[in-house]
């Protein structure tokens, strides 16, 4: 079939294209022109990403800490699955990801889901072997972070610490020798251990502790209060 | 230890969570902004971030450095679904139409990316300030409220025409513009 649109009719449906205003009856020929010219190809190029520059002339407007411990918690779970599914998986998906995500929601997963991990030892398949524990403490509080074979995610189990209102969350930090410390997990309440219960995704390596601390709900960007928990990252 | 935009990229592609958490901790606050202003939610805002660095992941590697930035790839992605999901069309996903190009052919390199990556929001706010209202209200129409060159046409009670003129003339002069703010030498083809 004949092209019958010119360099410059393209160029304006290009332009058009970039901010994401081309009428769909005119994709057609628009793309059909493209796949034989070079040149306004790189034009296509050039709008998109001048297009893409509009934002940049907004004021940032961070994200809260949540959406990035959501994303990766999901992210580090699928890295790591396998077609058994297996426990650490489970607990991972039973956790709603989403923002709505409830402490009631979280009391209920967590306690099932950790009964299931410390009373149900009959069940070899449920607990993988833990190859590293390691031990941490503050003023009323003492736990072990447990990091499983095979790479997956490490599991924080405290006792001792307080209960918090409903604007306030334990949020769970891993420290590297220098730099800022990375947020990671929030501890969530788990009554069938009488305890609190976090996972750690990803990998422990280049950081040399651990620490928790309350923060308002939704997390910190940075700690904003004393730690209620540490404890180093060398194996006890 | 700081990764280049394509150590990011080389990254995602090996399928490590290390790359999307670099490319969040680089963009997620850029996608942000995007989002809550195309939705004006916080809430949605949050899910189109996190789905669309979810779908970043899963899909992996269908970015093509050669066709520009990776900030203007993953703002192609975050605009869309926030689009997609302010018109409530939760079916369509457009996240690879403006971005694979699988039938095109291995692109050059797009001297414009490199100029783009050493702006400052300053300056494009000043290039875009400097444009004409009219031309302003039609590109913000469209990408910030996904209207189509009819819609616009219609809310501005202007002819098909006038839309199409005023989106390109707009960006022609944001190019212009901003190609003389920065060192980079700058030629246009």
């Amino acid at each position: 079939m004949a092209d019958a649109m010119s360099h410059d009719e393209v160029a304006d449906l290009l332009a058009l294209e970039a901010v994401g205003a081309l009428e769909p009856s005119e994709r057609d020929g628009m793309e059909r022109h493209l796949s034989t010219c070079a040149a306004c190809r790189h034009t296509a190029d050039e709008y998109a990403e001048l297009a893409s520059l509009l934002p940049a002339a907004l004021e940032l407007v961070p994200p809260p800490a949540r959406l990035r411990r959501n994303l990766m918690a999901e992210v580090y779970a699928e890295a790591t699955a396998s077609p058994t599914v297996p426990w650490w998986r489970r607990l991972i998906d039973a956790i709603p990801a989403s923002r709505t995500f409830t402490v009631v929601g979280a009391v209920a997963v967590i306690a099932a889901i950790a009964f299931g991990i410390w009373g149900a030892t009959s069940r070899t398949n449920l607990q993988p072997p833990v190859t590293v524990s390691y031990t941490v403490s503050g003023t009323t509080a003492t736990g072990t972070l447990d990091v499983p074979a095979g790479g997956t995610p490490a599991v924080l189990m405290v006792n001792g610490l307080q209960p918090l209102p409903s604007t306030k969350t334990y949020e769970v930090w891993l420290i590297p020798p220098q730099g800022s410390p990375k947020g990671v997990a929030f501890l969530s309440p788990s009554p069938a251990v009488g305890g609190w219960v976090a996972v750690v995704p990803g990998s422990l390596a280049g950081y040399k502790s651990l620490a928790a601390t309350v923060e308002p709900a939704g997390g910190s960007p940075t700690p904003s209060n004393t730690e209620v928990l540490s404890g180093q990252l060398t194996a006890s | 230890m700081h990764l280049s935009d394509d150590d990011i990229v080389r990254s995602i592609s090996a399928r490590s969570p290390e790359g999307i958490e670099a490319l969040y901790d680089r963009y997620g606050g850029l996608a942000h902004t995007v989002a809550l202003r195309i939705l004006s939610d916080r809430g949605a805002a949050e899910d189109v971030v996190q789905e669309s660095f979810l779908a970043v992941w899963r899909r992996g590697s269908t970015f093509q450095s050669g066709r520009g930035s990776l900030r203007s790839w993953i703002c192609t992605i975050v605009r869309n679904r926030a689009i997609d999901r302010l018109r409530g069309d939760r079916h369509r996903t457009r996240l690879d139409t403006p971005i694979e190009g699988e039938s095109l052919e291995p692109a050059v390199s797009d001297p414009w990316a490199a100029v783009a990556l050493e702006l400052s929001g300053e300056e494009v706010r000043k290039a875009l300030s400097e444009l004409p209202a009219e031309q302003r209200q039609t590109i913000e129409l469209a990408y910030y409220g996904g209207y189509s060159q009819s819609e616009i046409a219609t809310a501005m009670e202007v002819p098909l025409g006038t839309v199409k003129g005023r989106v390109r003339i707009a960006l022609d002069k944001l190019r212009a513009s901003l190609a003389d703010r920065v060192e980079t030498p700058w030629q246009t083809q």
